[in-house]
């Protein structure tokens, strides 16, 4: 009850007309940094802080947030339209979506990610309203070993099951942990794998590789077959979208499951990237239509997005009350905070309450600005896909390009993008699955720094992994699900020789 | 059956798998830099890194392996001489867009990767060509440096022209 | 470039016909303050206050740009700045890694490759323990680690840097054995010693101030030679300055204090370093940066560029003497 009248006093606060053209002006700008592949949320929030220097906190963390769920929205326009995610936590989006949109489906796949989007978020923010008092101390009773149960988690939801042969996906998945290795190692402090090479010290950018990979790999997959994204420039009406919106419930099952993960990885803090895997992992793996998955089942799409935001969402809470941003874009925001002379950490939602549910109110009201927002400019999206190819092409491949300079200002990591563009192009032709890789590239350092720590709390007995209730359950889930498959057969095969 | 020009997937296979055991054992000559064992606080810098460039030499044997014994079912062309004449087509200006890009400017390279596609490969006319090129370049500028203020590249012409 | 400054330079001069002596260099073009931390730490927290300053008071008509470059404890920003040799517009932040961190690893760029131009607050390092904790002073806390050598768990930020050096000063100087946790950063550090996972953590004030006000961690001392500034409470009935320096408590180690340090790539016109510093001395009267020292509770310094180099010279001796203990020296 209480938190249901804070929340009421931070509605009043975030209704005002300025904080709603505040999120107006937020979520446009957002959507323009998050489908421009070079710019992202963390770049547009950092742009934005020196002007809310003057603004009062409230409105400060409104413009913000604001822009942050536009960018949010932007990005899964990009994987959607051209294979090309603007942040990790993206790219499970582009498995289904970008070959739905190939398939001339690209109204409906970014209809139904913005909706599942949108959906995802408002999970959060209820969670976030409900458990708000009590979040921030179940994220306190997470250390290393917890954390790193969390990423074999996701690791064993995602993989298992892939039609591919077993040694392109090992092959896939351990480049992907060798790449994540390059550059300073935080626990031992030695650089790995540089080889002398100055320009590996900062280690190599998931953004260049997921760029390359996917972006550069498939226009050159796209060329080869002399293709010109016929299918992608199928027209989009408002009715389109509107079928789709009525459609929706269908995916009711997929929604809250993802909705749950989500909301579950954004507090404990796994973070959305790896929530978004692991979402679309147990979607492919509960779905009566394996097949369709990776070449445009709409589960897929759902699936991914609706975690990844209330992952997103939830995850806002524990920085708050910890201190503890759980991605570049919030610890930008952090950083603001401190500027504006506020301090993140328990005390923040008893000194300054109506900041805390000014923006708790704000993230409800701005996620509906969002969606109705993002949903009205469809089309207009999907028209950029009508500009000829002999235009459109070369630009995709120029944004490619800015997106990976942008990352470190390098031109070393332009010849990384070409290189793993070449690599995805032949990857693709001979079936090794890409997905591995990039899910090993974002989770393995940190799976790997989360074991050392591990390991040094331990004095290096694996017993610490089933020390407590907590992370136990954490391991046992994983190992359940990681040898699903195994018994899945042995049981089918148990029923064959009863019958 | 007569082989038809090209590349075969079987070639590929090899190629590529060459390729990522080469990485593995690179990756293993790394890791050997640091310890590789298993310390009394743990594994030691170099042990994952070990394990895992050991995996891809393994992981492209296999491949390699079951290439060799699937030989006759992988004689399937991966890229025949029109396929490869598109790919050199839309690869090679690429490369060239990164050349300039690292030596003369982000800004530079996009104007000139733009107009030389939309010119030669796409047939429209100078003109029009270049003012999308040049356009493009300039909205970027825009874009990038002024709005958003993430500067980009500009190499040597247009800090000549007193643009930095 | 140069060139075309040097013309402009010219026809203006003779224009005049004066050459102003304070109008020497100035800014020409947008001024990059390349931050060598991550968006969100110590050393971003700095730039980003000292570039509000500068835009909200209009200290100077030249645009600021901030660039992060954390990757490798800072090493990235340092080498980037490092390359663009006699280039006045990179403003690099730092503390004293620029001149450490060449010592532990190979890292493509040396130490004076930078110059410095000054150091404007030095942070301050304490001992911290959870609020449950057995330990209610630093003595009691070094004996229970004595007797049972190994057994506290010290967290901090990152490997073979200051604050495990800290711990193995303190080793060395109670003979005290501790084991030493890296997190990716001190707030990672503050959380797990919220939480009880760690035993103690060695964060700089702001680090551990949330906790601190919410009563769920614990300082013990301070590595300062003199108590911290007189200020309202801040937890319970504690002031900062009632927390005993480290050495009032039985540590024996005196000081050990991380400046937040400027530099220019090297080859730079002495003007340009000279305008930066008078940018920064303007920089120190705002109400902006006042709050920002009160905020974080560190010491207010002004070091010129003489007074840092000799500030680092006299650490470097210090802290290489560690660094070779522990076998930390890069080949």
């Amino acid at each position: 009850m209480g938190n249901f009248g804070n929340l009421m006093d931070g509605f009043v606060i975030a209704l005002s007309g300025y904080h709603v053209a505040l999120m107006v002006a937020g979520v446009l700008m957002g959507i323009l940094v998050g489908v421009l592949p070079g710019l992202g949320a963390p770049n547009g929030v950092s742009l934005l802080l020196p002007l809310t220097f003057t603004m009062d906190p409230v409105s400060a963390i409104i413009l913000l947030t604001s822009m942050y769920w536009g960018a949010l929205f932007g990005g899964s326009t990009t994987s959607i339209l051209f294979n090309i995610p603007g942040e990790p936590s993206s790219v499970a989006t582009t498995f289904d979506g970008y070959p739905m949109a190939k398939k001339g489906e690209a109204g409906r796949a970014l209809t139904l990610a913005f909706l599942s989007a949108a959906t995802g978020a408002l999970f959060g923010v209820v969670v976030i309203t409900a458990l708000s008092g009590w979040v921030a101390e179940f994220a306190l009773k997470f250390s290393s070993p917890e954390y790193f149960a969390v990423y074999f988690l996701t690791f064993a939801s995602f993989i298992g099951m892939g039609s591919a042969s077993p040694f392109k996906t090992l092959v896939s998945m351990m480049l992907g942990f060798a790449f994540a290795t390059v550059g300073m190692d935080t626990v031992s402090g030695s650089l790995r794998l540089t080889f002398g090479f100055t320009d590996l010290i900062k280690g190599i950018s998931f953004l260049v590789a997921v760029i390359g990979l996917f972006g550069i790999g498939e226009l050159i997959v796209t060329m080869e077959e002399g293709l010109r994204f016929e299918g992608i420039r199928a027209k989009v009406t408002p009715r389109d979208v509107l079928h789709t919106i009525a459609r929706m419930p269908r995916h009711w099952v997929t929604l809250l499951r993802s909705c749950i993960v989500g909301s579950w990885m954004g507090i404990t803090p796994g973070g959305p990237t790896a929530a978004s895997f692991m979402s679309y992992g147990l979607a492919k793996r509960f779905s009566r239509r394996k097949e369709g998955f990776g070449s445009g089942e709409p589960a897929g799409v759902v699936a991914p997005e609706a975690a990844d935001h209330s992952a997103g969402t939830c995850a806002i809470l524990p920085m708050m009350a910890l201190g503890v941003p759980g991605s570049a874009t919030a610890a930008v925001m952090m950083g603001g905070l401190m500027i504006w002379g506020l301090n993140p950490g328990p005390m923040l939602f008893i000194e300054r309450p109506d900041f805390v549910w000014g923006l708790i109110a704000s993230m409800y009201l701005g996620n509906v600005v969002a969606v109705v927002l993002v949903l009205s400019t469809v089309p207009l999206f999907a028209a950029i896909l009508r500009i000829p190819l002999a235009i459109i092409g070369p630009v995709i491949v120029i944004v490619c390009f800015i997106g990976a300079y942008t990352v470190a200002s390098s031109t070393t990591d332009l010849w990384f993008v070409l290189a793993f563009g070449v690599a995805g192009y032949a990857f693709k032709k001979l079936d090794y699955p890409i997905a591995p890789l990039v899910l090993a590239m974002v989770l393995g350092d940190k799976a790997e720094g989360a074991f050392q720590q591990s390991m040094i709390m331990s004095k290096g007995g694996l017993g610490i992994f089933f020390s407590n209730g907590l992370v136990s359950t954490i391991m046992a889930l994983a190992l359940l699900l990681l040898f699903w498959p195994l018994a899945g057969m042995l049981v089918s095969r148990l029923r064959r020789h009863g019958m | 059956m007569p082989r038809s020009a090209g590349l075969t997937r079987f070639a590929m296979e090899l190629v590529v798998a060459g390729a990522t055991g080469l990485i593995g054992a690179v990756v293993v000559a790394g890791a050997r830099e640091f310890g590789t064992g298993w310390g009394v606080a743990g594994p030691e810098p170099g042990y994952f890194p070990f394990y895992i460039g050991i995996l891809i030499v393994i992981g492209s044997l296999g491949t390699i392996v079951a290439t060799l014994v699937r030989r006759q079912r992988e004689q399937r062309i991966f890229l025949d001489a029109e396929q490869a004449r598109r790919v050199a087509i839309f690869c090679g200006p690429m490369l060239a867009f990164v050349i300039v890009a690292s030596t003369l400017g982000l800004y530079v390279a996009t104007a000139l990767y733009l107009f030389g596609v939309m010119r030669w490969q796409g047939g429209y006319k100078t003109g029009f060509a270049t003012v999308v090129a040049v356009g493009t370049a300039v909205g970027f500028y825009f874009i990038f440096d002024v709005w958003f203020q993430v500067p980009l590249l500009k190499g040597p012409i247009l800090n000549w022209l007193g643009i930095y | 470039m140069l060139k075309k400054t040097t013309f402009t330079f010219v026809m203006l001069a003779s224009a005049l016909g004066v050459v102003a002596a304070e109008a020497a260099w100035k800014p020409e073009r947008p001024i990059e303050f390349v931050v060598t931390s991550g968006a969100g730490g110590g050393t971003d927290n700095i730039a980003r206050t000292i570039q509000a300053a500068i835009q909200k008071n209009k200290l100077t008509d030249a645009n600021i740009i901030v660039t992060n470059k954390g990757g490798g404890s800072g090493a990235e920003g340092f080498v980037y700045s490092a390359m663009a040799k006699g280039d006045p517009y990179k403003f690099t932040f730092g503390t004293n890694n620029e001149y450490l961190l060449p010592y532990v690893a190979k890292l493509g760029f040396k130490s004076t490759d930078l110059v410095p131009v000054a150091a404007m607050a030095l942070d301050e390092f304490l001992i911290w323990v959870h609020k449950d904790s057995p330990y209610k002073d630093a003595k009691s806390f070094i004996e229970a680690a004595k007797a049972n050598p190994e057994s506290i768990k010290f967290g901090g930020s990152q490997s073979k840097d200051t604050d495990q050096t800290l711990v193995s000063i303190i080793s060395e100087a109670t003979g005290a054995k501790f084991t030493y946790i890296p997190f990716k950063s001190g707030g990672e550090a503050a959380v797990q010693l919220a939480g009880a996972h760690i035993d103690a953590n060695v964060n700089n004030p702001n680090e551990n101030i949330g906790q601190f006000k919410a009563g769920m961690v614990r300082p013990l001392c301070v590595f300062s030679p003199k108590r911290m500034a007189k200020g309202p409470k801040v937890s319970g009935d504690m002031a900062w300055s009632d927390i005993p320096t480290c050495k009032e408590a039985g540590i024996p180690v005196e000081t050990y204090q991380m400046p937040r340090t400027q530099w220019l790539p090297a080859g730079v016109p002495e003007d340009a370093v000279k305008w930066y510093i008078d940018l920064l001395a303007k920089v120190r009267q705002t109400e902006e940066w006042k709050q920002y020292i009160e905020r974080t509770s560190q010491t207010e310094v002004f070091m010129s560029p003489s007074e840092l180099a000799k500030f680092a010279k006299d650490e470097e001796a210090k802290t290489v003497a560690v660094f070779k203990r522990e076998g930390w020296l890069a080949q």
